[in-house]
């Protein structure tokens, strides 16, 4: 069974090259770089995806898009068809830390350079570089400005994870509690997984508001479950609850902006991809990246003051 | 021999109030298991039994409740509908593509009022549960295959609309005269949200049209034998449509109170809100080989699925356990199904036996 976001977002994708490339055939004679992302309904990957693919064409490389909807099965299965389609490189948004490592080390093999950005694997020396967003210092930035928001008298909050399986959800729920359980005065009156889904915390939220009358902040893996708790603190008719979010989304950094949300640490999805693939065309022509396999890039605290300059996850002033 | 008879007589009428009490028990699981539940985490939980709670659970338990209503005509035709989550992702996708794009028509934009916004996303939605029915009765499609396309088919379509993005601010815009969305899912009506009145209506009309109605017997005739059915004249392709066309009707209404809720459309909304509906159907006692259930049963199957859920996240029970207990407690249901069916069976003698007769 083909999942149809694939095949749309493949789709997409395609037209998005063709477009820029300003030809209606693929041309050939251009080396392929593919292009795999967990989806395309995520604003984050979208922007991602999009960033690499416009970077590459206009590097003089063809493009395909692909998403593996993060089953390591599926990204198998688009690793072999690269492979098959002869691509000259791969840049790789991961579909797991462990269950990832064989495919990037098969494509590898099969002569084909792995760029891997987003999300990391648990092994080195297999892919050409490993770009991710510094997730665990981005995490420490908002929870610093989450306790400054709910002040020196400290009180109730309650986090909302991401999918429990994922690491990014674990690497950042551990960043927040490196820095909220130091303060003796915040306390955590729930703990629930919305799935980063936004009608999941909606309701979620709905519930715990209801189980504790006294909560001060919200603090959530991501911003699409913050515009889900928003939703749901202006349902309840309560105001002066704290929330604050993680990704640096369109629609989270404009809340931000009409000051609904406090903050949220914005990943440099588009930064991350054009480095992936000024490191692909630097490795597919002189055979070396000039540049470590391991870089973490910082995150960027998005509140009120600095909303302005942020845009589709890059930082534009 | 007289002893015999006289001890034999009361352990048989013991045995069929017993066995009658057992049946009733487990006719009356679905409520048996809510009270169970509302007790349970009542006594757990201090801020459960509040009424502000309980009209937040009832707005859960409407949603999931609204596709429950639908899924249970499909499932008593034997009959089953997999598209109804992405038919609300669709539904909410259309109408956040009007309220926030609008129409292009002769060079400008044009915005609807969102009455017709509604309308017309409602309107397309419905075609889904036409094809749907059109596929199952004329094209002779096993419902679970014509159903698992159209849920793809709907799914691409919702994301195609934006392209993978999320429409936010559907609270429209003054300037275009179509603000008043947000109604739909946040407003109360005498003291009840909107979406519970939404339900009720419903469910009002699925129980009159189960209960008075020809086509109410038409489905279940249907569903219990459809050669039979058939032959007897029931025009039964009519009848299959119909469940289908209701279902995406529930399922559009669902995707829109949803967005409403949100004030936003994502085209994820409503992935696996199938399974809910047919544990909410299958918890309700409706069978899967179609002809027996009730409209009642998959609401209170649905009440069982949204207490459970709302329940355990105030107790702060990890998402793991939740979906651990949420497993056992369809299969609890689905083998007490069984159960009842058997001992029905095989105690059937005794129950028709009267007083009189016993013994003798």
């Amino acid at each position: 069974m083909i999942h149809p976001t694939r095949i749309w977002c493949t789709r997409a994708a395609v037209l998005l090259a063709l477009s820029f490339s300003a030809c209606h055939r693929p041309d050939t004679s251009k080396k392929l770089i593919v292009v795999i992302v967990p989806s395309q309904d995520n604003p984050f990957f979208k922007a991602e995806a999009d960033a690499a693919a416009v970077r590459a064409v206009s590097l003089g490389y063809r493009v395909r898009v692909d998403a593996h909807d993060d089953d390591a099965y599926r990204q198998d299965i688009l690793i072999d068809a690269a492979i098959a389609s002869n691509a000259a490189a791969i840049i790789l948004d991961n579909a797991g830390a462990d269950s990832s490592v064989a495919a990037v080390r098969r494509a590898t093999r099969a002569g084909i350079p792995c760029f891997l950005i987003d999300r990391a694997i648990n092994a080195t020396g297999i892919a050409k570089a490993q770009i991710i967003a510094d997730n665990h210092q981005g995490s420490i930035i908002v929870a610093e400005d989450f306790v400054e928001a709910l002040g020196p008298s400290g009180g109730s909050y309650v986090e909302l994870l991401g999918r429990e399986s994922d690491t990014n959800a674990q690497v950042r729920t551990s960043g927040f509690h490196s820095v909220l359980d130091r303060h003796p005065d915040l306390l955590r009156v729930a703990s629930q997984s919305a799935n980063w889904s936004q009608a999941e915390a909606f309701q979620k939220t709905e519930t715990i508001l209801q189980a504790h009358q006294d909560i001060k902040g919200i603090i959530s893996g991501n911003d699409t479950m913050a515009l889900g708790a928003l939703a749901a603190v202006k349902s309840s008719g309560r105001s002066r609850i704290v929330i604050s979010g993680f990704d640096g989304s369109p629609d989270a950094v404009a809340s931000i902006r009409a000051g609904e949300l406090r903050a949220t640490a914005l990943q440099p999805a588009v930064l991350i991809s054009r480095l992936a693939v000024d490191e692909t065309d630097d490795y597919l022509r002189t055979g070396s990246t000039h540049k470590l396999e391991q870089q973490t890039i910082p995150c960027d605290l998005v509140t009120r003051q600095n909303a302005d300059d942020f845009r589709d996850f890059e930082k534009v002033r | 021999m007289t002893a015999t008879t006289a001890a034999t007589r009361p352990s048989i009428r013991a045995t069929r109030s017993g066995v009658r009490a057992l049946l009733l028990l487990f006719k009356a699981r679905a409520v048996v298991v809510l009270v169970a539940l509302l007790i349970f985490f009542s006594s757990l939980a201090p801020a459960f039994s509040t009424s502000n709670n309980f009209q937040i659970l009832t707005k859960h338990v409407a949603i999931a409740a609204i596709l429950a209503i639908g899924m249970t005509f499909v499932v008593l035709t034997g009959g089953i509908d997999l598209s109804v989550g992405s038919v609300a992702g669709l539904a909410g996708m259309l109408v956040g593509y009007l309220l926030t794009q609008g129409i292009e028509a002769g060079g400008s934009r044009h915005f609807l009022p969102v009455t017709l916004c509604v309308l017309v996303a409602i309107a397309i939605s419905l075609l889904v549960g036409l094809l749907n029915g059109w596929l199952v009765s004329k094209a002779g499609v096993a419902p679970f295959i014509a159903t698992l396309g159209t849920l793809y088919v709907a799914r691409g379509t919702a994301l195609l609309i934006s392209n993978g993005k999320t429409f936010p601010n559907l609270g429209g815009d003054p300037a275009h005269g179509n603000t008043g969305f947000p109604a739909l899912g946040q407003t109360f009506f005498f003291g009840m949200p909107m979406p519970v009145w939404i339900m009720l209506v419903l469910f009002a009309g699925a129980v009159v049209i189960a209960r008075k109605t020809p086509l109410g017997r038409h489905i279940y005739a249907v569903g219990g034998n459809e050669r039979a059915a058939r032959l007897a004249g029931i025009r039964v392709p009519l009848v299959k449509l119909f469940t289908y066309v209701f279902a995406a009707l529930c399922a559009a209404l669902v995707g829109l109170i949803i967005a409403s809720q949100l004030e936003a459309a994502h085209p994820a909304t409503g992935d696996s809100f199938e399974l809910n509906a047919i544990a909410a159907v299958v918890l309700g006692g409706t069978s899967l080989m179609g002809g027996r259930g009730s409209v009642t049963g998959s609401l209170l199957g649905a009440c069982v699925i949204g207490v459970l859920s709302d329940g355990l996240v105030m107790l702060g029970v990890s998402q793991f356990w939740q979906m651990v207990i949420k497993g056992a407690v369809i299969i609890l249901a689905v083998a007490i199904d069984h159960l009842q069916t058997s001992i029905q069976a095989r105690f059937l003698p005794i129950l028709l036996r009267t007083d009189n007769g016993a013994g003798e």
